[in-house]
């Protein structure tokens, strides 16, 4: 039992926490890709830009720095990296009594440090450094969250945040890069090897795959992959195992929680065939993924944070 | 963020009226000689270079920064946040000084509360006349909606945070009692936990009172205010919301106690039950510890306006089914004209004498002491009884003949809205003022909890004017605070 109110914010420091992890770290790739002068780098800087809702604008890639500059700390944008911390970090002011003083700590500072001043100027003085700095806190955040927080419904709340984001973001970088909007097909080595690097995946990659890289073969494994953390399949069977503890308690009858959703979505990914999914059209595979996990999150609400009263009442 | 609720806002505004006498300090007697309870402290700051005390005020501010105890700037394009300014160097309290503090502070609380449960059922102290019935029905901060409403243990202020300065002849007295909704307590427990990093060998040498158990002490309290045939009551904080000033407060203490930090939205009464809105559905609430000011807690009773509180609240606490802490209707208790007439309200419900004093305080609305005041504008503070936050008020020393024409009229106009006060000077205290030590002016602001008995922390917040001369304590003027060390005497557990 916690208040609704509260699990809303949990639910959605997980999810901006997220979306500024995959920002800074396609920020990084873009323009550790664009040091090298190929054709390849502005393909790599495209998919970057894509995947995160940034219309495909040819200026833009040729010029990733302002680009990467723009995502990570334009105060404009309400979607850069600086303002979904400061998104976090009000949301976890405001429920700050329900996470711990270790949690907290780590997110604070990682605010303070976007909203210095001086951030700009650190940006400039190393871009890299910068961000992987500010990937590495958020890990810190995420393991300080794990180790300290009970790993109660507050908690769940919060990775329920981080998995469905994550679901969302790598599924949309796919749909980049194999949906079949008659884009170029990648076969370059190294915007392949960008791609995987952009979902953090190189080296759990190689374990599996060595180093031959083939571009189903990288589908296959951000889609289905069974233990990686990043693989979509991975983020549905959290998502399922979340929502099923949370929707344990609730005590309205009659009420389709999202657990079914989201337990439907899980063994959608768990018991496909990577030969049919190709066959049917990845595209067409990735938006009925990213579908249903946009009904996830209507459900969640439905359910959890804004229920009628009505049904609630006591008789 | 401001360290202190709006009311005290005049009372500071009074103290920087220059004052002749020569302020006591709190480290040092009048010949220079270190005071016994600050020697063990003064050993160690004598041993340190400037450099590292400065090393250690840095530490200090980094653990209130990264606990997010701040306040935001706003500036031109973006806003940073900044620490409330807070001193390395902790004030000190001895056991015997703080024994008088203690027996004062409840003896007081125990009758102020007596006082507001009298007034809100027979009325018997204005029946005989020991204060006027027309300053009590009349104040702006009495609720005649808590007419004859039972209040458990007759504890209708179950937190207070009364003002106290030292005056030049080294007695505490109470500058004001705070009775509403006090603020300032999560400040007394943040220094003291940052005071333990910068002073580890000092702290455990001096032997200081321990104050950690105040969230559990509030937590007992507010449950012991609840309907006992309730096993395991609910008890929730209710705050304004992120944006109130006091807002980490509100969420330290919730921590604290392990509490539900609600906001109005979150609630819901239906049947004159109170419940608030969870993941698993609607759950009943037996106690709320608001942190907001009585005119917003209920739309339908109080100001329609309000969007703080939850429309039908106080209807349920009038039927019994929910405790609203503290009581609404406190403020006729720490009202300005009344204040001066606490003295004897505690003579009246205890037979004793306040062990406390008031600070003097003349009532224009008595024609005597009203000439009085008008014969010496140029040396007194003059207050508006009903305004607050330094409206309506005239600082004698600093002000312009016109000025003190135009307050002689209103003066005369309306003499019961109106009380004075002389110059008051506050003790000093040692300060690290950039690397080097100086006495500043400080005041103190020990917490008292009252539900099925009275409690007083052994510790206080004490507000320091970091200004040179200056006499304001407020956080939004120069102000700041620092730890409060109260000293134990008990020889058998000194390690």
């Amino acid at each position: 039992m916690m208040l609704a109110r509260v699990a809303d914010s949990l639910y959605w420091i997980g999810r901006y926490v997220e979306r500024a992890e995959h920002l800074c770290r396609l920020s990084d790739i873009m323009l550790t890709a664009t040091l090298d002068r190929t054709e390849s780098a502005t393909q790599i800087a495209r998919i970057a830009l894509a995947a995160v809702g940034d219309p495909e604008d040819a200026a833009k890639a040729r010029n990733p720095y302002d680009a990467a500059l723009a995502l990570v700390l334009d105060r404009e944008d309400p979607g850069s990296v600086a303002n979904s911390l400061g998104r976090a970090r009000e949301n976890a002011r405001q429920v700050r009594d329900q996470i711990t003083t270790e949690t907290w700590e780590r997110l604070n500072l990682i605010h303070l440090r976007m909203n210095d001043p001086k951030a700009a100027q650190a940006f400039a003085d190393g871009s890299q450094a910068f961000l992987h700095d500010t990937i590495a806190d958020l890990h810190l955040f995420k393991g300080a969250a794990d180790a300290t927080m009970s790993h109660g419904e507050g908690w769940r709340f919060l990775l329920l945040g981080v998995y469905l984001e994550r679901a969302q973001l790598i599924g949309a970088l796919l749909e980049v890069c194999f949906g079949d909007r008659g884009r170029r097909a990648i076969t370059d080595h190294s915007a392949l090897t960008s791609l995987l690097r952009m979902s953090c995946a190189l080296e759990p990659y190689l374990r599996v795959y060595t180093a031959d890289m083939q571009p189903q073969y990288i589908l296959e494994f951000l889609l289905l992959d069974e233990d990686f953390p990043r693989s979509v399949r991975f983020c549905t069977a959290r998502i399922e195992e979340h929502l099923t503890s949370i929707s344990r308690h609730v005590e309205a009858s009659g009420i389709t929680g999202p657990d079914r959703l989201a337990g439907r979505l899980r063994a959608r990914l768990q018991y496909a065939d990577f030969g049919e999914v190709q066959a049917g059209g990845s595209s067409a595979f990735l938006g009925a993924v990213l579908d249903e996990c946009a009904a996830i999150h209507r459900q969640i609400y439905e359910t959890f944070v804004a229920y009628s009263l009505e049904q609630r009442l006591p008789a | 963020m401001k360290l202190d609720v709006a009311a005290t806002k005049a009372a500071e505004l009074l103290l920087e009226a220059s004052a002749p006498a020569q302020p006591y300090d709190e480290m040092r007697d009048a010949e220079g000689g270190v005071r016994p309870h600050y020697a063990e402290l003064a050993a160690r700051i004598e041993t340190l270079s400037s450099d590292e005390l400065a090393e250690r005020q840095k530490t200090l501010e980094r653990f209130f920064l990264l606990q997010g105890i701040t306040f935001t700037v706003y500036g031109a394009e973006s806003s940073t946040e900044r620490i409330i300014p807070t001193d390395l160097l902790p004030r000190i309290i001895s056991a015997d000084e703080w024994k008088t503090i203690e027996a004062g502070l409840i003896q007081r609380l125990k009758a102020l509360n007596m006082f507001l449960a009298d007034i809100y059922s027979s009325q018997q102290i204005l029946m005989d006349g020991v204060v006027p019935r027309d300053l009590v029905l009349k104040a702006t901060s009495y609720r005649r909606e808590m007419q004859n409403l039972y209040v458990p243990h007759q504890a209708y202020a179950n937190v207070c945070g009364s003002d106290l300065i030292r005056q030049p002849n080294g007695a505490f007295a109470v500058l004001e009692d705070n009775l509403r909704v006090p603020s300032g307590v999560s400040y007394m427990l943040a220094n003291r936990e940052a005071s333990k990093r910068v002073f580890p060998g000092t702290f455990r040498g001096a032997g200081v009172r321990p104050i950690d158990r105040y969230p559990d002490l509030l937590l007992t309290t507010l449950k012991s205010m609840a309907a006992d045939w309730r096993p395991n009551p609910q008890v929730v904080v209710l705050t304004p919301g992120v944006y109130n000033s006091a807002y980490f407060e509100h969420a330290y203490l919730a921590r604290l106690m392990g509490a539900p930090l609600v906001e109005g939205r979150d609630l819901v009464v239906h049947d004159n039950m109170v419940y608030m809105r969870t993941t698993t559905g609607l759950r009943r609430i037996d106690v709320i510890y608001r942190r907001v000011d009585d005119d917003f807690i209920d739309p339908l009773t109080f100001r329609r306006d309000s969007g703080l509180g939850s429309a039908g609240l106080f209807n349920a606490y009038r039927a019994g089914n929910v405790v609203i802490c503290n009581a609404p209707g406190t403020g006729v208790a720490d009202d300005k004209a009344v204040y001066a007439y606490v003295p004897e309200i505690i003579r009246y419900y205890l037979g004793e004498d306040a062990i406390l004093p008031n600070i003097e305080t003349y009532l224009c609305r008595e024609p005597a002491q009203l000439s009085h005041v008008l014969a010496n504008l140029d040396k007194l503070v003059v207050k508006a009884v009903g305004a607050s936050g330094g409206y309506g008020m005239l600082v004698g020393p600093h002000s312009t003949k016109a000025q003190r024409d135009e307050f002689a009229s209103a003066l005369k106009a309306d003499p019961g809205n109106y009380i004075a006060q002389p110059t008051i000077q506050l003790s000093t205290g040692p300060c690290l003022i950039d690397h080097t030590i100086e006495a500043r002016h400080v005041d103190l602001r020990p917490f008292i909890l009252s539900g099925e008995k009275i409690v007083v922390t052994p510790g206080a917040l004490t507000r320091v004017a970091l200004r040179k001369g200056s006499l304001v304590v407020n956080s939004s003027q120069g102000g700041g605070s620092k730890d409060t060390w109260v000293l134990s005497d008990r020889k058998d557990l000194q390690p």
